[in-house]
């Protein structure tokens, strides 16, 4: 059978294409030199209403000039451990340009030495679930060289929910049980009005 | 004749092996045609087309073709249409894995049971209004979806769309009112491939409307709601359009049919009987379901596993899983051509290894997809898988009308409900479990077909042998005649209802590949024409 041999062909064709042909940046390497906080409502967050007040600098135990790549800062809201359980499409890896933990953009600007504050009213496409907020300094070339977190290693404190939109509107189900109805009604009616006529043509 | 002429898989295209595949205008000589009926196509005594003008619309036998493939490609659609845009939907309804894949399984298994409903359906009332019936009552199942909140809504939801499946059968069953026997096969078997497309096209289709929904101004959780409205008109449409246009006959609409009382029915307990005793049908209900069943499922998880593995847009990662379903165009026939071929050569047993090696290399292909690290190669991967398992549904189909002449009809129902059975398994084996990655589930699934197509080789015809036995030596056991004469008692062959089966043994001789000439002839066989 040429089955074996043509697998073990396209297998050696395969491993040429699994080698990533540029330095993977990885979280590990990153230090944590950003101080992150993320005030909010203290209770179950509405997406589309409640707004967060999020608040980024550096930490000013670390010597001066520990910031002088930073170029850019981009916050991230990302998922807590809780909703990444059976939900393969938001894990956490080490590959940076891999990792799923954040998917949504809060803000994302220039780097200033002095502490900066950003209101972000929380989007409509935003899922429920419970999250933190993180902050990656860029250097110039776009790439992460730092990061802060408003909350532990573990990902265990400070952590908040969100509950989303549900996405229904009445209008939408108003017009889901009209085009429903009309189906049913205009198959029964093409059914009795040919059952009437096939009687009325027996008579 | 004590079976109905037409009845589904009574089809005797193909049988001989020498029939031309794509004989799109197969003008038998031996099928007398109706001069005096006044149809576009040529016609036979039943005014049944003789011939499949593929291009044409003309009433009522095209036009039949046409409704009909049509409301199944649409059923199809709406069953799959939540798969592309999952990763929308799973945000919106907070779904675990889990939930995705329980939801793929239910969409698959309603229409197990809905299928054998749907055959009671069109003898009671006809084809015509079996398929309105459904497709009709259906679409409010598809715009439920703008109620969903929960998993379990989602789920029942989706169990619920699924039952339009079904559509298959009716749309079979039209066929056969409409076709004639000797091409049959082909219009059935082009019908239900193009059908299968539906779950390519709703690839394409969903996240389209999708896009377009957002860019009017909708929020995500919104939009893929409303998209949803589009395969639900879908079926208004094609319901009203089969009311207003189609028919059940040729020559008019049920009532007619109901007069015809004096066509003698075949029992049903004892083509069920013999359908389920053949140890061949449930060796091909095992087997359709890794192909046609892994069809299904990859089609509910292609679109999720691109967008995720390879970071692409929904709408990219549409347009590749979508090429997966849409090459049911080709490849099924391409199935059935391959198989026929084959049995010009080597007859049954060159049947038997052209389904072996088209499904076993889809099982190889699926496993490297799901070891496929770059988007190129993983796109390979997945064309060549669905041209393998595709192609096996049209060889299998080229194999099934052998398997029994009596019961042809159930035992194509039970590969077919086979076919449902292994999708719905596969994909709680494999995509309903966080312990695979969808990567790896694909490949465990690939594996699953390598290993449960090898029963193939267990399939064995006295009178032409199997995968690696050659035919039996007895005179008598070792015919065509005593195979297919089995499957009637004495009483029944005293009556003469068995002329059917020794006429079709007589054409099947062909199986024997390039040996029919050497082929001895019995020494108590019946004459041709009794």
């Amino acid at each position: 059978m040429a089955a074996p041999r043509l697998l073990l062909g396209f297998l050696v064709v395969l491993a040429c294409f699994s080698e990533t042909c540029f330095a993977a940046i990885s979280f590990s390497s990153l230090r944590r030199t950003l101080v992150v906080t993320a005030s909010h409502p203290q209770r179950l967050l509405k997406a589309g209403e409640d707004k967060i007040i999020v608040t980024w600098g550096l930490n000013q135990t670390f010597p001066a000039g520990t910031d002088s790549a930073y170029k850019t800062i981009k916050v991230q809201l990302c998922y807590a451990p809780i909703s990444q359980v059976d939900r393969a499409w938001r894990k956490t890896v080490d590959n940076l340009s891999k990792d799923k933990t954040c998917q949504f953009k809060i803000v994302k600007g220039p780097y200033t030495t002095t502490n900066q504050t950003s209101e972000w009213t929380i989007e409509r496409d935003v899922p429920t679930a419970t999250y933190f907020v993180r902050a990656y300094a860029l250097d110039a070339k776009d790439n992460e060289v730092a990061y802060g977190q408003n909350t532990d290693a573990k990902k265990t404190t400070n952590l908040f929910e969100i509950q989303a939109i549900t996405g229904r509107h009445v209008s939408l189900d108003i017009a889901s049980v009209c085009f429903s109805a009309f189906s049913i009604v205009a198959l029964m009616g093409f059914f009795l009005a040919e059952k009437r006529k096939g009687s009325k043509a027996q008579q | 004749m004590a079976d109905i002429e037409g009845s589904p898989g009574s089809s005797m295209h193909g049988v001989t092996g020498r029939e031309p595949v794509l004989a799109f205008s197969v003008a038998s000589p031996i099928t007398p045609t109706d001069t005096t009926a006044k149809f576009a196509l040529p016609v036979d005594s039943e005014h049944k087309a003789t011939v499949f003008k593929l291009f044409s619309f003309a009433n009522p036998h095209m036009r039949t073709f046409h409704l009909s493939w049509i409301s199944f490609f649409t059923c199809f659609i709406s069953t799959f249409a939540a798969a592309p845009v999952v990763p929308i939907i799973r945000d919106n309804l907070n779904l675990t894995k889990q939930d995705i894949g329980n939801a793929g399984v239910a969409s698959v298994s309603g229409s197990i049971f809905s299928r054998l409903a749907m055959g009671a359906v069109c003898d009671l009332l006809g084809p015509r209004y079996g398929c309105a019936f459904l497709i009709m009552l259906s679409s409010p199942t598809v715009f439920c979806m703008s109620f969903v909140s929960t998993a379990g809504g989602y789920i029942a939801v989706r169990f619920m769309i699924g039952f339009s499946l079904a559509t298959f059968v009716s749309c079979q069953y039209w066929m056969s009112t409409m076709f004639n026997s000797k091409i049959i096969g082909l219009v059935n078997g082009t019908a239900a491939g193009w059908g299968n497309m539906g779950g390519g096209a709703t690839q394409l289709l969903m996240p389209l409307v999708y896009d377009i929904i957002r860019q009017a101004g909708a929020t995500p959780f919104t939009a893929w709601r409303i998209a949803f409205f589009i395969p639900g008109s879908f079926h208004i449409i094609m319901g009203i359009l089969v009311l207003t246009l189609g028919q059940d006959l040729p020559d008019g609409n049920l009532s007619t049919l109901q007069k015809k009382g004096d066509v003698a029915k075949d029992k049903f307990s004892k083509v069920l009987w013999y359908a389920v005793t053949n140890y061949r049908t449930w060796i091909f209900v095992l087997l359709y379901g890794y192909s046609m069943g892994v069809e299904l499922s990859t089609d509910n998880v292609v679109a999720e596993y691109f967008y995720d593995r390879f970071n692409l847009k929904l709408r990219t990662a549409g347009t590749i899983a979508a090429t997966f379903g849409m090459a049911n165009l080709l490849a099924r026939p391409f199935g059935g051509y391959a198989s026929d071929v084959a049995a010009r050569y080597f007859g049954m047993r060159g049947r038997l290894w052209v389904l072996w090696i088209l499904q076993t290399l889809g099982g190889v292909f699926c496993i490297w997809l799901g070891r496929a690290n770059s988007l190129p190669t993983a796109i390979l991967s997945m064309i060549l898988f669905s041209i393998g398992a595709q192609a096996a549904c049209g060889a299998t189909f080229g194999i099934i009308p052998f398997i029994s002449r009596r019961s042809l009809g159930i035992i194509s129902g039970l590969t077919g409900a086979g076919g449902n059975f292994g999708s719905g398994l596969t994909q709680l084996l494999f995509f309903s479990t966080t312990r695979f990655s969808t990567a790896e589930g694909l490949t465990w699934m690939g594996v699953m077909i390598v290993a449960y197509t090898l029963p193939v080789t267990l399939v064995h015809f006295p009178q032409w042998g199997s995968m690696f036995l050659p035919p039996s030596k007895d005179l008598v056991k070792g015919t065509e005649d005593h195979y297919y004469s089995s499957e009637w008692n004495e009483e029944e062959k005293q009556k003469g209802l068995h002329q059917g089966s020794l006429k079709f043994a007589e054409n099947s001789r062909s199986e024997r590949g390039r040996k029919i000439a050497s082929a001895p002839t019995p020494p108590n066989s019946t004459p041709v024409h009794a």
